[in-house]
Protein backbone atom coordinates (compact mmCIF):
# COMPACT_ATOMS: atom_id res chain seq x y z
CA UNK A 1 0.00 0.00 0.00
CA UNK A 2 1.34 3.49 -0.59
CA UNK A 3 1.78 5.56 2.17
CA UNK A 4 0.19 9.33 2.34
CA UNK A 5 2.37 11.96 2.27
CA UNK A 6 2.45 15.73 1.28
CA UNK A 7 3.11 15.17 -2.68
CA UNK A 8 4.93 18.62 -3.11
CA UNK A 9 5.48 18.44 -6.76
CA UNK A 10 2.43 17.88 -7.72
CA UNK A 11 0.32 20.41 -9.37
CA UNK A 12 -3.66 19.08 -8.66
CA UNK A 13 -6.74 20.63 -10.82
CA UNK A 14 -8.55 21.40 -6.91
CA UNK A 15 -5.54 23.77 -6.40
CA UNK A 16 -6.06 25.31 -10.06
CA UNK A 17 -9.79 25.65 -8.38
CA UNK A 18 -8.85 28.12 -5.54
CA UNK A 19 -6.66 30.70 -9.02
CA UNK A 20 -10.29 30.86 -10.18
CA UNK A 21 -11.60 31.65 -7.21
CA UNK A 22 -9.33 34.47 -6.76
CA UNK A 23 -9.69 35.88 -10.23
CA UNK A 24 -13.43 36.02 -10.12
CA UNK A 25 -13.09 37.97 -6.53
CA UNK A 26 -10.40 40.54 -7.99
CA UNK A 27 -12.86 41.10 -11.26
CA UNK A 28 -16.17 41.97 -9.55
CA UNK A 29 -14.26 43.88 -6.97
CA UNK A 30 -13.65 47.32 -8.48
CA UNK A 31 -17.72 47.43 -8.60
CA UNK A 32 -17.50 47.24 -4.73
CA UNK A 33 -14.70 49.55 -3.99
CA UNK A 34 -13.98 53.48 -4.28
CA UNK A 35 -11.85 54.43 -7.25
CA UNK A 36 -9.19 55.52 -5.25
CA UNK A 37 -8.92 51.47 -3.69
CA UNK A 38 -9.25 50.44 -7.18
CA UNK A 39 -6.35 52.43 -7.65
CA UNK A 40 -4.27 51.54 -5.09
CA UNK A 41 -5.32 47.88 -6.44
CA UNK A 42 -3.47 48.72 -9.53
CA UNK A 43 -0.10 49.59 -7.51
CA UNK A 44 -0.40 46.33 -5.04
CA UNK A 45 -0.10 44.30 -8.34
CA UNK A 46 2.54 45.31 -9.73
CA UNK A 47 4.14 44.96 -6.65
CA UNK A 48 2.97 41.62 -6.25
CA UNK A 49 4.20 40.92 -10.06
CA UNK A 50 8.23 42.29 -8.37
CA UNK A 51 7.74 40.50 -5.34
CA UNK A 52 7.17 37.04 -7.14
CA UNK A 53 9.71 38.24 -9.89
CA UNK A 54 12.44 38.30 -6.66
CA UNK A 55 10.82 35.07 -4.93
CA UNK A 56 11.72 33.07 -8.34
CA UNK A 57 15.03 34.06 -7.86
CA UNK A 58 15.66 34.72 -4.74
CA UNK A 59 13.03 33.06 -2.44
CA UNK A 60 13.47 30.00 -4.50
CA UNK A 61 17.23 29.38 -4.83
CA UNK A 62 18.24 31.75 -1.53
CA UNK A 63 20.33 33.75 -3.75
CA UNK A 64 19.61 37.40 -2.53
CA UNK A 65 19.20 39.76 -4.60
CA UNK A 66 19.53 43.70 -4.29
CA UNK A 67 19.12 44.52 -8.05
CA UNK A 68 15.93 44.04 -8.91
CA UNK A 69 14.85 47.15 -9.21
CA UNK A 70 18.08 47.60 -11.39
CA UNK A 71 15.95 44.80 -13.82
CA UNK A 72 12.39 46.79 -13.60
CA UNK A 73 14.25 50.37 -14.14
CA UNK A 74 16.46 48.79 -17.28
CA UNK A 75 13.14 47.65 -18.89
CA UNK A 76 11.15 50.73 -18.33
CA UNK A 77 14.04 53.07 -19.18
CA UNK A 78 14.12 51.23 -22.51
CA UNK A 79 10.95 51.56 -23.66
CA UNK A 80 10.40 55.14 -22.24
CA UNK A 81 13.45 56.43 -24.20
CA UNK A 82 12.36 54.24 -27.39
CA UNK A 83 8.90 55.98 -26.97
CA UNK A 84 9.77 58.97 -25.17
CA UNK A 85 7.59 62.14 -26.44
CA UNK A 86 9.54 65.16 -26.09
CA UNK A 87 12.79 66.44 -25.15
CA UNK A 88 15.11 65.07 -27.52
CA UNK A 89 17.21 66.77 -30.24
CA UNK A 90 16.69 64.70 -33.70
CA UNK A 91 17.47 62.19 -34.63
CA UNK A 92 14.81 60.38 -32.59
CA UNK A 93 12.69 57.59 -33.37
CA UNK A 94 9.80 57.33 -31.52
CA UNK A 95 8.38 53.72 -31.94
CA UNK A 96 5.44 52.36 -31.10
CA UNK A 97 4.52 50.43 -27.56
CA UNK A 98 3.66 47.02 -28.98
CA UNK A 99 7.49 47.00 -30.38
CA UNK A 100 9.04 49.12 -27.06
CA UNK A 101 7.37 47.43 -24.44
CA UNK A 102 8.74 43.58 -25.65
CA UNK A 103 12.35 45.50 -26.39
CA UNK A 104 12.03 47.07 -22.47
CA UNK A 105 11.20 43.56 -21.59
CA UNK A 106 14.38 41.98 -23.57
CA UNK A 107 16.83 44.78 -21.91
CA UNK A 108 15.67 43.24 -18.84
CA UNK A 109 16.62 39.81 -19.94
CA UNK A 110 19.79 40.78 -21.56
CA UNK A 111 21.14 43.76 -19.63
CA UNK A 112 20.55 40.75 -16.24
CA UNK A 113 22.06 38.28 -17.92
CA UNK A 114 25.08 39.82 -18.42
CA UNK A 115 25.84 41.50 -14.83
CA UNK A 116 23.66 38.59 -12.95
CA UNK A 117 24.77 35.23 -14.39
CA UNK A 118 28.74 35.77 -13.94
CA UNK A 119 28.43 36.05 -11.03
CA UNK A 120 25.94 32.92 -10.32
CA UNK A 121 29.11 31.32 -9.90
CA UNK A 122 30.03 32.79 -6.46
CA UNK A 123 28.04 31.92 -3.47
CA UNK A 124 26.51 33.57 -0.37
CA UNK A 125 26.68 37.56 -0.09
CA UNK A 126 29.01 37.92 -3.17
CA UNK A 127 25.84 37.34 -5.60
CA UNK A 128 23.99 40.21 -2.98
CA UNK A 129 27.23 42.51 -3.69
CA UNK A 130 27.01 42.07 -7.57
CA UNK A 131 23.49 42.52 -7.85
CA UNK A 132 23.57 45.60 -5.58
CA UNK A 133 26.62 46.87 -7.28
CA UNK A 134 24.48 46.58 -11.02
CA UNK A 135 21.84 48.48 -9.36
CA UNK A 136 24.15 51.61 -8.81
CA UNK A 137 26.44 51.39 -11.89
CA UNK A 138 22.63 51.67 -13.79
CA UNK A 139 21.80 54.29 -11.69
CA UNK A 140 24.99 56.52 -12.05
CA UNK A 141 25.00 55.57 -15.68
CA UNK A 142 21.33 57.34 -15.84
CA UNK A 143 22.54 60.46 -13.56
CA UNK A 144 25.78 61.24 -15.06
CA UNK A 145 26.37 59.55 -18.31
CA UNK A 146 24.29 61.01 -21.15
CA UNK A 147 21.29 62.94 -19.24
CA UNK A 148 19.76 64.09 -22.56
CA UNK A 149 19.00 60.26 -23.17
CA UNK A 150 17.92 59.63 -19.89
CA UNK A 151 16.58 62.98 -18.76
CA UNK A 152 18.86 63.12 -15.57
CA UNK A 153 18.15 63.31 -12.03
CA UNK A 154 14.59 63.97 -13.96
CA UNK A 155 13.96 60.95 -15.57
CA UNK A 156 11.76 60.69 -18.66
CA UNK A 157 8.07 62.19 -17.87
CA UNK A 158 5.01 62.28 -20.02
CA UNK A 159 4.92 58.52 -21.40
CA UNK A 160 1.91 57.62 -23.64
CA UNK A 161 -0.11 54.96 -21.37
CA UNK A 162 -1.12 51.45 -22.50
CA UNK A 163 -4.35 51.88 -21.30
CA UNK A 164 -6.42 55.22 -20.05
CA UNK A 165 -8.44 55.15 -16.67
CA UNK A 166 -8.24 53.56 -13.06
CA UNK A 167 -10.42 50.86 -14.11
CA UNK A 168 -9.10 49.44 -17.31
CA UNK A 169 -5.00 50.17 -15.81
CA UNK A 170 -6.35 47.56 -12.91
CA UNK A 171 -7.49 45.03 -15.40
CA UNK A 172 -4.87 45.04 -17.27
CA UNK A 173 -2.55 45.12 -14.23
CA UNK A 174 -4.38 42.20 -12.32
CA UNK A 175 -4.20 40.37 -15.62
CA UNK A 176 -0.69 40.84 -15.95
CA UNK A 177 -0.38 39.62 -12.32
CA UNK A 178 -2.33 36.70 -12.58
CA UNK A 179 -1.00 35.40 -15.72
CA UNK A 180 2.99 35.77 -13.46
CA UNK A 181 2.04 34.66 -10.81
CA UNK A 182 -0.19 30.85 -12.16
CA UNK A 183 2.78 30.97 -14.74
CA UNK A 184 5.45 30.94 -11.43
CA UNK A 185 3.21 29.08 -9.36
CA UNK A 186 3.14 26.19 -11.65
CA UNK A 187 6.83 26.22 -12.22
CA UNK A 188 7.46 26.65 -8.29
CA UNK A 189 5.19 23.22 -7.82
CA UNK A 190 7.25 21.77 -10.34
CA UNK A 191 10.14 19.81 -10.35
CA UNK A 192 12.07 22.61 -11.24
CA UNK A 193 10.81 24.14 -8.48
CA UNK A 194 11.53 21.49 -6.19
CA UNK A 195 15.62 21.43 -7.15
CA UNK A 196 15.46 25.73 -6.85
CA UNK A 197 14.43 25.04 -3.19
CA UNK A 198 16.50 21.80 -2.56
CA UNK A 199 19.16 24.60 -3.94
CA UNK A 200 18.28 26.96 -1.04
CA UNK A 201 19.07 24.73 1.26
CA UNK A 202 22.09 22.96 0.03
CA UNK A 203 23.74 23.23 -3.32
CA UNK A 204 26.17 20.73 -2.92
CA UNK A 205 23.50 18.07 -2.03
CA UNK A 206 22.06 18.76 -5.51
CA UNK A 207 25.21 18.43 -7.75
CA UNK A 208 25.10 15.52 -5.77
CA UNK A 209 22.18 14.42 -6.53
CA UNK A 210 23.64 14.52 -10.47
CA UNK A 211 22.09 18.06 -10.94
CA UNK A 212 23.56 21.13 -12.40
CA UNK A 213 22.62 23.79 -10.32
CA UNK A 214 24.21 26.28 -12.64
CA UNK A 215 21.31 25.27 -15.38
CA UNK A 216 18.43 25.42 -13.38
CA UNK A 217 19.57 28.63 -10.92
CA UNK A 218 20.10 30.63 -14.90
CA UNK A 219 16.77 29.57 -15.58
CA UNK A 220 15.57 30.92 -12.13
CA UNK A 221 16.89 33.95 -13.31
CA UNK A 222 15.91 34.31 -16.78
CA UNK A 223 11.88 33.67 -15.35
CA UNK A 224 12.88 36.06 -13.18
CA UNK A 225 13.98 38.83 -14.93
CA UNK A 226 11.49 38.42 -17.76
CA UNK A 227 8.91 38.71 -14.95
CA UNK A 228 10.49 41.99 -13.53
CA UNK A 229 10.69 43.50 -17.43
CA UNK A 230 7.33 42.47 -17.90
CA UNK A 231 6.13 44.48 -14.71
CA UNK A 232 8.53 47.12 -15.25
CA UNK A 233 7.67 48.21 -18.50
CA UNK A 234 3.63 47.76 -17.91
CA UNK A 235 4.49 50.44 -14.65
CA UNK A 236 6.54 52.48 -16.06
CA UNK A 237 3.25 53.24 -19.06
CA UNK A 238 1.14 52.87 -15.77
CA UNK A 239 2.88 56.09 -14.42
CA UNK A 240 3.54 57.39 -17.49
CA UNK A 241 6.95 58.44 -16.23
CA UNK A 242 10.44 57.16 -14.90
CA UNK A 243 12.98 58.39 -13.05
CA UNK A 244 16.09 57.37 -10.96
CA UNK A 245 14.82 58.07 -7.87
CA UNK A 246 11.53 55.57 -8.33
CA UNK A 247 13.20 52.82 -10.80
CA UNK A 248 16.70 52.78 -8.60
CA UNK A 249 15.60 53.72 -4.82
CA UNK A 250 16.98 51.56 -1.90
CA UNK A 251 12.71 52.10 -0.36
CA UNK A 252 11.24 50.15 -3.73
CA UNK A 253 14.28 47.66 -3.14
CA UNK A 254 12.74 46.84 -0.10
CA UNK A 255 9.43 47.09 -0.83
CA UNK A 256 10.00 44.02 -2.84
CA UNK A 257 11.94 41.80 -0.76
CA UNK A 258 9.69 42.93 2.61
CA UNK A 259 6.84 41.59 0.57
CA UNK A 260 8.51 38.49 -0.37
CA UNK A 261 9.74 38.01 3.10
CA UNK A 262 6.14 38.75 4.73
CA UNK A 263 4.42 36.54 2.11
CA UNK A 264 6.17 33.18 2.49
CA UNK A 265 9.20 33.32 0.41
CA UNK A 266 9.87 30.07 -2.21
CA UNK A 267 6.20 30.16 -2.24
CA UNK A 268 4.87 32.21 -5.29
CA UNK A 269 1.26 33.17 -3.56
CA UNK A 270 3.12 34.18 -0.44
CA UNK A 271 5.13 36.89 -1.89
CA UNK A 272 1.68 37.93 -4.44
CA UNK A 273 -0.41 38.59 -1.07
CA UNK A 274 2.58 39.97 0.35
CA UNK A 275 2.65 42.59 -2.18
CA UNK A 276 -1.08 43.50 -1.98
CA UNK A 277 -0.47 43.85 2.59
CA UNK A 278 2.31 46.24 1.70
CA UNK A 279 0.98 48.34 -0.21
CA UNK A 280 -2.23 48.69 1.85
CA UNK A 281 -0.76 48.46 5.05
CA UNK A 282 1.37 51.50 3.99
CA UNK A 283 -1.32 53.34 2.84
CA UNK A 284 -3.52 53.14 5.61
CA UNK A 285 -0.82 54.07 7.99
CA UNK A 286 0.38 56.88 6.91
CA UNK A 287 -2.42 58.97 8.85
CA UNK A 288 -0.76 57.54 12.04
CA UNK A 289 3.31 56.86 11.21
CA UNK A 290 4.33 59.94 9.02
CA UNK A 291 7.60 59.38 6.78
CA UNK A 292 10.10 57.54 8.11
CA UNK A 293 8.80 56.07 10.86
CA UNK A 294 6.54 54.25 8.44
CA UNK A 295 9.53 52.75 6.96
CA UNK A 296 10.40 51.76 10.66
CA UNK A 297 7.01 49.85 10.89
CA UNK A 298 7.61 47.73 8.29
CA UNK A 299 10.74 46.88 8.48
CA UNK A 300 10.26 45.89 11.97
CA UNK A 301 7.51 43.97 11.24
CA UNK A 302 10.02 42.15 8.25
CA UNK A 303 12.33 41.33 10.79
CA UNK A 304 10.04 40.22 13.18
CA UNK A 305 8.31 37.59 10.95
CA UNK A 306 12.10 36.29 9.69
CA UNK A 307 12.55 35.57 12.97
CA UNK A 308 9.56 34.30 14.45
CA UNK A 309 7.60 33.13 10.86
CA UNK A 310 10.39 32.43 8.71
CA UNK A 311 7.48 30.95 6.46
CA UNK A 312 5.39 34.23 6.43
CA UNK A 313 1.89 34.35 5.85
CA UNK A 314 1.79 31.53 3.55
CA UNK A 315 3.19 29.27 6.43
CA UNK A 316 0.63 30.84 9.04
CA UNK A 317 -2.43 30.22 6.93
CA UNK A 318 -0.93 26.43 6.51
CA UNK A 319 -0.42 25.99 9.64
CA UNK A 320 -4.01 27.15 10.16
CA UNK A 321 -4.97 24.84 7.76
CA UNK A 322 -3.40 22.04 9.42
CA UNK A 323 -4.62 22.61 12.51
CA UNK A 324 -8.41 22.82 11.32
CA UNK A 325 -7.45 19.58 9.21
CA UNK A 326 -6.24 18.04 12.83
CA UNK A 327 -9.11 19.15 14.65
CA UNK A 328 -11.53 17.68 11.88
CA UNK A 329 -9.82 14.02 12.23
CA UNK A 330 -10.45 14.37 15.54
CA UNK A 331 -13.90 15.00 15.79
CA UNK A 332 -14.92 12.07 13.27
CA UNK B 1 40.48 -7.21 -12.98
CA UNK B 2 39.26 -3.93 -14.95
CA UNK B 3 40.06 -0.61 -12.58
CA UNK B 4 36.80 1.36 -11.82
CA UNK B 5 38.12 4.23 -10.32
CA UNK B 6 41.39 5.79 -9.90
CA UNK B 7 43.45 8.21 -8.21
CA UNK B 8 46.91 8.85 -9.37
CA UNK B 9 49.14 11.16 -7.30
CA UNK B 10 46.44 13.51 -5.72
CA UNK B 11 48.19 16.14 -3.77
CA UNK B 12 46.03 19.25 -2.24
CA UNK B 13 47.09 21.97 -0.23
CA UNK B 14 45.10 24.12 1.93
CA UNK B 15 47.15 26.68 2.39
CA UNK B 16 50.28 25.50 4.48
CA UNK B 17 48.71 22.73 5.21
CA UNK B 18 49.05 19.29 2.90
CA UNK B 19 45.91 17.34 3.16
CA UNK B 20 46.64 15.08 1.05
CA UNK B 21 50.33 14.36 -1.03
CA UNK B 22 51.16 12.19 -4.00
CA UNK B 23 48.22 9.52 -2.92
CA UNK B 24 47.28 6.63 -5.61
CA UNK B 25 45.20 3.88 -5.11
CA UNK B 26 42.25 2.50 -6.80
CA UNK B 27 38.99 0.34 -6.74
CA UNK B 28 38.55 -2.49 -9.47
CA UNK B 29 35.74 -3.39 -10.72
CA UNK B 30 33.36 -5.99 -8.43
CA UNK B 31 35.47 -4.65 -5.50
CA UNK B 32 34.66 -3.34 -2.15
CA UNK B 33 37.66 -1.10 -1.17
CA UNK B 34 37.86 0.23 2.56
CA UNK B 35 39.81 3.42 3.01
CA UNK B 36 41.16 3.70 6.83
CA UNK B 37 43.43 6.00 8.42
CA UNK B 38 43.38 7.92 12.04
CA UNK B 39 41.42 11.26 12.57
CA UNK B 40 42.49 14.39 9.95
CA UNK B 41 44.53 11.78 7.64
CA UNK B 42 42.16 12.89 4.42
CA UNK B 43 39.69 10.05 3.78
CA UNK B 44 36.61 12.71 3.70
CA UNK B 45 38.89 15.32 1.60
CA UNK B 46 39.84 12.30 -1.16
CA UNK B 47 36.02 12.03 -1.32
CA UNK B 48 35.65 15.83 -2.17
CA UNK B 49 38.19 15.62 -4.96
CA UNK B 50 36.83 12.27 -6.70
CA UNK B 51 33.73 13.87 -6.31
CA UNK B 52 34.82 17.08 -7.65
CA UNK B 53 34.02 19.12 -4.67
CA UNK B 54 36.86 20.77 -4.80
CA UNK B 55 39.83 20.39 -7.63
CA UNK B 56 43.37 18.68 -6.51
CA UNK B 57 46.65 21.05 -6.84
CA UNK B 58 48.05 17.80 -9.16
CA UNK B 59 47.03 14.24 -9.67
CA UNK B 60 44.21 12.83 -11.66
CA UNK B 61 41.20 11.18 -10.92
CA UNK B 62 40.67 8.31 -13.53
CA UNK B 63 36.93 6.53 -13.69
CA UNK B 64 37.00 3.36 -16.07
CA UNK B 65 40.37 5.19 -17.47
CA UNK B 66 38.83 8.12 -18.75
CA UNK B 67 40.21 11.23 -16.85
CA UNK B 68 37.32 13.44 -15.56
CA UNK B 69 39.94 15.37 -12.85
CA UNK B 70 38.03 18.78 -14.59
CA UNK B 71 34.63 17.52 -14.76
CA UNK B 72 31.77 18.65 -12.56
CA UNK B 73 30.14 17.16 -9.35
CA UNK B 74 26.95 16.80 -11.49
CA UNK B 75 29.01 15.42 -14.18
CA UNK B 76 30.38 12.75 -12.27
CA UNK B 77 27.33 11.57 -10.48
CA UNK B 78 25.67 11.06 -13.87
CA UNK B 79 29.00 8.87 -14.90
CA UNK B 80 28.13 7.01 -12.12
CA UNK B 81 29.77 8.06 -8.70
CA UNK B 82 27.61 8.54 -5.92
CA UNK B 83 28.42 9.29 -2.07
CA UNK B 84 26.99 9.48 1.31
CA UNK B 85 27.95 12.51 3.74
CA UNK B 86 29.65 11.72 6.88
CA UNK B 87 27.51 14.28 8.56
CA UNK B 88 23.84 13.51 7.05
CA UNK B 89 22.89 16.04 4.84
CA UNK B 90 19.40 15.90 4.58
CA UNK B 91 16.97 18.47 2.67
CA UNK B 92 15.89 19.51 6.00
CA UNK B 93 12.50 21.03 4.84
CA UNK B 94 11.58 17.89 2.64
CA UNK B 95 9.90 15.52 3.57
CA UNK B 96 12.33 12.25 2.88
CA UNK B 97 10.26 10.65 0.22
CA UNK B 98 10.74 14.11 -1.98
CA UNK B 99 14.61 14.58 -0.86
CA UNK B 100 15.35 11.45 -2.18
CA UNK B 101 12.98 12.16 -5.20
CA UNK B 102 15.41 14.89 -5.90
CA UNK B 103 18.03 12.75 -6.98
CA UNK B 104 16.01 11.02 -9.67
CA UNK B 105 14.67 14.73 -11.15
CA UNK B 106 16.34 14.70 -15.03
CA UNK B 107 19.25 17.49 -15.58
CA UNK B 108 17.41 19.06 -17.73
CA UNK B 109 14.56 21.71 -17.51
CA UNK B 110 12.33 20.87 -19.81
CA UNK B 111 13.11 16.66 -18.99
CA UNK B 112 11.87 17.84 -15.20
CA UNK B 113 8.80 19.90 -16.70
CA UNK B 114 7.24 16.85 -18.30
CA UNK B 115 8.34 14.63 -14.81
CA UNK B 116 10.91 12.44 -15.44
CA UNK B 117 10.71 10.93 -11.94
CA UNK B 118 8.80 7.86 -10.69
CA UNK B 119 7.11 8.03 -7.38
CA UNK B 120 6.67 4.28 -7.72
CA UNK B 121 10.44 4.25 -8.32
CA UNK B 122 11.40 6.28 -5.75
CA UNK B 123 9.53 4.29 -2.69
CA UNK B 124 10.83 1.35 -3.98
CA UNK B 125 14.48 2.60 -2.81
CA UNK B 126 13.01 3.92 -0.08
CA UNK B 127 11.20 0.85 0.95
CA UNK B 128 14.46 -1.18 -0.46
CA UNK B 129 16.84 0.41 2.37
CA UNK B 130 14.49 -0.16 5.08
CA UNK B 131 12.65 3.58 5.27
CA UNK B 132 8.79 1.92 4.74
CA UNK B 133 6.54 3.53 6.76
CA UNK B 134 8.74 7.08 7.35
CA UNK B 135 7.87 8.42 3.97
CA UNK B 136 6.28 11.14 5.35
CA UNK B 137 8.50 12.01 8.20
CA UNK B 138 10.87 14.97 8.44
CA UNK B 139 14.85 15.04 8.87
CA UNK B 140 14.00 16.27 12.16
CA UNK B 141 12.23 13.02 13.21
CA UNK B 142 14.31 10.73 12.05
CA UNK B 143 17.28 8.81 13.76
CA UNK B 144 20.81 8.48 12.99
CA UNK B 145 20.28 5.24 11.34
CA UNK B 146 17.28 6.48 9.42
CA UNK B 147 19.24 9.36 8.42
CA UNK B 148 22.13 7.21 6.90
CA UNK B 149 19.70 4.90 5.44
CA UNK B 150 18.22 7.86 3.93
CA UNK B 151 21.77 9.22 2.71
CA UNK B 152 21.96 5.78 1.18
CA UNK B 153 18.72 5.52 -0.64
CA UNK B 154 19.82 9.40 -2.42
CA UNK B 155 23.09 7.61 -3.42
CA UNK B 156 21.40 4.91 -5.16
CA UNK B 157 18.72 7.03 -6.85
CA UNK B 158 21.11 8.16 -8.83
CA UNK B 159 21.65 4.55 -10.38
CA UNK B 160 25.55 4.80 -9.52
CA UNK B 161 28.28 2.21 -10.45
CA UNK B 162 29.99 2.83 -7.23
CA UNK B 163 29.18 4.55 -4.12
CA UNK B 164 31.87 6.47 -1.79
CA UNK B 165 30.13 5.99 1.91
CA UNK B 166 31.94 7.95 4.07
CA UNK B 167 31.60 7.08 7.88
CA UNK B 168 28.27 4.98 7.13
CA UNK B 169 28.36 3.31 10.45
CA UNK B 170 28.71 6.48 12.80
CA UNK B 171 26.62 7.56 15.42
CA UNK B 172 24.83 4.01 14.95
CA UNK B 173 23.18 1.71 17.41
CA UNK B 174 24.45 -2.11 17.59
CA UNK B 175 21.17 -3.19 15.73
CA UNK B 176 21.50 -0.15 13.17
CA UNK B 177 24.77 -1.17 12.09
CA UNK B 178 23.75 -4.68 11.51
CA UNK B 179 21.13 -3.50 9.73
CA UNK B 180 22.42 -1.57 7.27
CA UNK B 181 25.48 -4.17 7.18
CA UNK B 182 22.94 -6.32 5.68
CA UNK B 183 21.81 -3.94 3.05
CA UNK B 184 25.32 -3.10 1.87
CA UNK B 185 25.69 -7.28 1.41
CA UNK B 186 22.90 -7.02 -0.63
CA UNK B 187 23.77 -4.52 -2.71
CA UNK B 188 26.93 -5.83 -2.99
CA UNK B 189 25.39 -8.78 -4.19
CA UNK B 190 23.63 -6.96 -6.20
CA UNK B 191 26.72 -5.78 -8.27
CA UNK B 192 27.26 -2.30 -6.79
CA UNK B 193 31.24 -1.30 -5.83
CA UNK B 194 31.88 0.64 -2.52
CA UNK B 195 34.20 2.47 -0.96
CA UNK B 196 34.03 2.57 2.54
CA UNK B 197 35.44 4.82 5.42
CA UNK B 198 34.84 4.05 8.89
CA UNK B 199 36.06 4.34 12.10
CA UNK B 200 34.17 1.28 13.19
CA UNK B 201 37.08 -1.19 12.59
CA UNK B 202 35.21 -4.38 13.44
CA UNK B 203 32.46 -3.23 11.17
CA UNK B 204 34.04 -2.69 8.17
CA UNK B 205 36.37 -5.69 8.46
CA UNK B 206 33.89 -8.37 7.02
CA UNK B 207 32.58 -6.02 4.45
CA UNK B 208 35.86 -5.35 2.29
CA UNK B 209 37.74 -7.11 0.02
CA UNK B 210 40.91 -4.52 0.55
CA UNK B 211 41.95 -1.95 2.43
CA UNK B 212 44.24 1.00 1.64
CA UNK B 213 45.49 2.79 4.46
CA UNK B 214 46.62 6.96 4.79
CA UNK B 215 48.01 8.79 7.27
CA UNK B 216 48.56 12.44 7.28
CA UNK B 217 47.44 12.08 3.42
CA UNK B 218 50.15 9.68 2.25
CA UNK B 219 49.32 5.94 1.74
CA UNK B 220 51.48 4.10 3.85
CA UNK B 221 50.02 0.12 3.39
CA UNK B 222 47.57 -1.45 1.11
CA UNK B 223 45.57 -5.55 1.62
CA UNK B 224 43.57 -8.04 3.35
CA UNK B 225 41.94 -6.50 6.56
CA UNK B 226 43.87 -9.41 8.50
CA UNK B 227 46.92 -8.20 7.40
CA UNK B 228 46.69 -4.77 7.37
CA UNK B 229 45.84 -4.37 11.05
CA UNK B 230 48.93 -6.60 12.01
CA UNK B 231 51.34 -3.57 9.94
CA UNK B 232 53.47 -2.09 12.03
CA UNK B 233 53.44 1.29 10.06
CA UNK B 234 49.37 0.94 10.55
CA UNK B 235 49.85 0.18 13.97
CA UNK B 236 51.93 3.30 14.40
CA UNK B 237 49.70 5.78 12.71
CA UNK B 238 46.97 4.50 15.16
CA UNK B 239 48.69 4.31 18.60
CA UNK B 240 51.48 6.12 17.88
Amino acid sequence: MIEKYSKVGITSIKSLRWWLIAIAVMCVLPLFVPLSVTRLLVMASYLAIFAMSWDMMSGHTGYISFGHPALIGLAGYVTAFLSHQEGFQPPHIILPLYVTLPLGVAAAVGGGMLFFLPSMRVRGPYFALVSLAFMEILHRLVIAIRPEFTGGDRGLPNQPAVVIGAIPNYYLALGLMFATAIGLWYVSRSNVGNVLKAIRMDEDVVEASGISTYRFKRFAFLLSALTAGLGGVFYTHYLQSISPRRAFSTIFLLDIIISAVIGGMGTIVGPMFGGYFLTFILEYLRPYLFGQWRLLAYALVAIFMVIYRPRGFYGIAQDVRNWFRARTREGA
Amino acid sequence: MAKLLEVQGITKRFGGLVAINDLSFHIDEGEVLGLMGPNGSGKTTIFNIIMGDFPPDSGKVLLKGEDITHYPTFERVKMGIARTYQVPRPFRELPIIEDIRVSTIPDSIMGSFRGGTHLEEVERIAEDVGLKGRFSMYPHELTMGDLRRVELAKALATKPKIVLLDEIFAGLTVAEIEEIDKLLRRKMEEGLDFIVVSHDLKALAPLVDRVVVIHFGQFIAEGPFDKIVDNEKVKAAYFG
